[in-house]
């Protein structure tokens, strides 16, 4: 079940003489308990309608010095001119592309485990994550000090570039401390014909804290990008991700939210917009472990051609969690007879005073919908696009920012316009 | 205006239109009065092009010339307007938008300039007095949420925004108190004039008190079994539809 070309490239990352000895035993860990369980398989009920054997089949190496850009890279085509941005090429940091908001600390990942004593959880939950741990690079520590408000947002652009078969593991954490607030998107985008993106993503949401996520999936149809979120809300905390997702030919989102103390809010949110044959997914988890939390999942997905989608949401209530105030909605929007959607939003409850609900919907336009717009002078194609747009737009609306709104929503307009017909 | 020959229609082959006659000239308001089941909402539903509907025999004119293999869209731009019985509501589709992208159609399909917002703003805010509507409805979802009233409002509300020359009413008085059919058969007497017609569909006399058709006609299993003057529709809500059928 193991990709033998892991073996190789497992040696290489060990043998680079610019990371620190003390990461091994970390990554030999991950590493071993990666080649113990292997891919998932559909037989696994979390990765049950994801493929996986494009990976396995993949011969992916791990990205060298040469991958990096040979040219200067020009980033104002990707949008978003104004933001900060830390720039990673093929998995190398530009940092001659790259700035960040004043109020933020930037560590390496050597020193934010130093900073830590060497105590820094290494998530384990899915496969992936064990394939981070083992294989990181790209390595950026974000930290928000104790009521510092980041106002300007923060963005992270992975671009990736090239027809090699590089597999990149970016390693990203970021700290909020008590009552700071930092906005973060997370773009990829690229022009690659195979790439394997296995990034992480390992915030941590100290008291009264705010972050609002904003991830922007836009890589090339042919790559494969697996995501990688891990969460942790502390007292009164916020945390705000709402995740657009058009590209790559295998997307999938693993986001786990653990809300630890009481009185923390988190609202995951996402559309997806595939076609031919992607397959996009969302694996979203929720776990309350403290009272008087509320959370909310609200994901969408708009399907043409074969392409595929996969909505797995559960929200767990654990027994500790009482007036725990939990919803999700699930509503998939299928263009063509072709495409499949996949949803299986789960409650998982062991306390008894909570409000919890739940429901998924999935249908093809409504004709009688049409016939209305129709009946009014517009023609077949722009009444499509009209109900799609409206589909969508109730996650793009709920964006606060005007810069991300306006390129979200003209990505989703270029999208519709190809797929009106 | 609009000229109905001898029109049998049906769905899932089952005809549910035996042959309707029917000619509506320029500036008259005619009422077909049927009870559920008689083919009132299958005549405008056909005349408007819903798909799903077979047309056996017969045809249907507007302004002399044969519409029914045209599509919903060519029919509205040509000046056909249906304002319907369940308005449909389109959750994320603003109405401002829906209503401005309707009229910019129009507009382009008859080589005039479009709307910009500001324009179509200003337009639109007069319309919205005539009907005691306020902005607020501008904000929201095209009948997203909206009570039986407000749909039926937002309908005359498109109308008169869009200008067709024939309006189909079907069943706009189902769900109004008297209030709000009052505003609406306000809204439909001022927009009538000697261009333009209207085919009013209902059940009950009682929207006919306000509008006063020009003519009346009695649908009765697919079947115009009667025409007369607005006084035929006093003589159905005295007797009922039974002394009329064979």
């Amino acid at each position: 079940m193991m990709p033998n070309y892991l073996h190789t490239e497992f040696q290489k990352i060990l043998d680079r003489e610019y990371f620190s000895k003390k990461v091994h035993p970390i990554r030999r860990k991950a590493f071993d308990s990666f080649i113990e369980d292997g891919l998932p398989d559909k037989k696994c009920e979390d990765w049950r309608f994801t493929d996986l054997s494009a990976i396995k089949k993949g011969n992916y190496r791990i990205s060298e010095i040469d991958d990096g850009p040979t040219n200067k890279v020009n980033i104002s085509k990707y949008g978003l001119e104004s933001f900060n941005t830390i720039v990673i090429y093929n998995g190398h940091l530009q940092q001659d592309l790259s700035s960040v908001p004043k109020g933020i600390k930037i560590l390496s990942n050597l020193e934010y485990m130093e900073h830590n004593n060497w105590k820094v959880n290494q998530p384990d939950m899915s496969p992936f994550d064990l394939l981070n741990t083992a294989f990181m690079d790209s390595g950026i520590c974000l930290v928000i000090e104790r009521r510092i408000e980041v106002d300007a947002p923060l963005r992270i652009l992975f671009i990736c570039s090239g027809d090699e078969k590089i597999m990149i593991s970016p390693r990203i954490h970021i700290d909020l401390e008590e009552s700071s607030s930092l906005t973060l998107v997370e773009q990829h985008v690229g022009d690659c014909n195979e790439y394997l993106y296995n990034g992480s993503v390992i915030m941590n949401i100290e008291d009264n804290a705010q972050l609002e996520h904003i991830r922007i999936q836009n890589n090339s149809k042919t790559t494969i990008n697996m995501g990688n979120l891990h969460v942790t809300q502390h007292q009164g905390s916020n945390f705000t991700f709402n995740q657009f997702t058009l590209g790559g030919r295998l997307g999938r989102t693993n986001l786990y939210a653990d809300l630890i103390e009481k009185g923390a809010n988190c609202s995951l949110n996402g559309l997806s917009l595939s076609n031919d044959d992607q397959h996009l997914d969302a694996h979203i988890i929720t776990n309350h472990h403290a009272p008087h939390c509320t959370s909310t999942q609200n994901f969408k997905s708009i399907l043409k051609g074969r392409s595929s989608g996969v909505f797995n949401g559960r929200s767990i209530v654990q027994n500790k969690a009482q007036k725990t105030d939990s919803n999700q909605s699930n509503k998939n929007l299928l263009l063509s007879k072709d495409a499949l959607m996949n949803s299986n939003p789960q409650l998982e409850i062991y306390a008894h005073d909570v409000k919890c609900s739940h429901g998924s919907s999935t249908g093809a336009l409504e004709p009688d919908a049409l016939f209305y717009i129709r009946s009014r002078g517009i023609d077949q194609d722009s009444a499509r696009a009209l109900l799609v747009r409206g589909f969508g737009s109730e996650i793009i609306e709920a964006l606060e920012n005007n810069e991300i709104r306006d390129h979200i929503t003209n990505y989703f307009n270029q999208w519709i316009d190809k797929n009106k017909q | 205006m609009l000229n109905i020959k001898d029109l049998h229609a049906g769905v899932d082959g089952k005809e549910i239109l035996q042959g309707v006659d029917l000619c509506i000239n320029p500036g008259e308001m005619h009422a077909v009065m049927g009870r559920n089941g008689s083919g009132k909402s299958t005549l405008s539903n056909v005349i408007t092009g819903k798909e799903g509907y077979n047309i056996s025999k017969g045809d249907i004119l507007y302004k002399n010339e044969s519409i029914i293999e045209w599509p919903p869209e060519k029919r509205a731009l040509a000046g056909i307007f249906m304002s319907f019985q369940y308005p449909v509501s389109m959750p994320g589709v603003n109405n401002t938008y829906f209503l401005k992208a309707a009229l910019n159609a129009k507009l382009k399909n008859a080589g005039e300039k479009e709307l910009d917002a500001a324009g179509f703003l200003k337009l639109v805010k007069e319309k919205l007095t005539e009907l005691n509507m306020d902005t607020s409805y501008l904000q929201r979802a095209v009948n997203e949420g909206f009570s039986g009233g407000e749909k039926k409002r937002n309908e005359i509300l498109q109308m008169l925004t869009l200008e067709p020359e024939i309006a189909i009413m079907d069943e706009t008085d189902s769900g109004l108190d008297i209030d709000a059919l009052k505003i609406i058969a306000n809204g439909i007497n001022k927009y009538r004039n000697s261009e333009r017609s209207f085919l009013v569909i209902t059940h009950y006399q009682r929207l006919l008190r306000y509008l006063e058709p020009d003519v009346v006609h009695v649908l009765i299993d697919g079947k115009v079994v009667r025409s007369g003057g607005k006084e035929l529709a006093l003589e159905l809500e005295e007797k009922g539809y039974h002394w009329l059928e064979s």
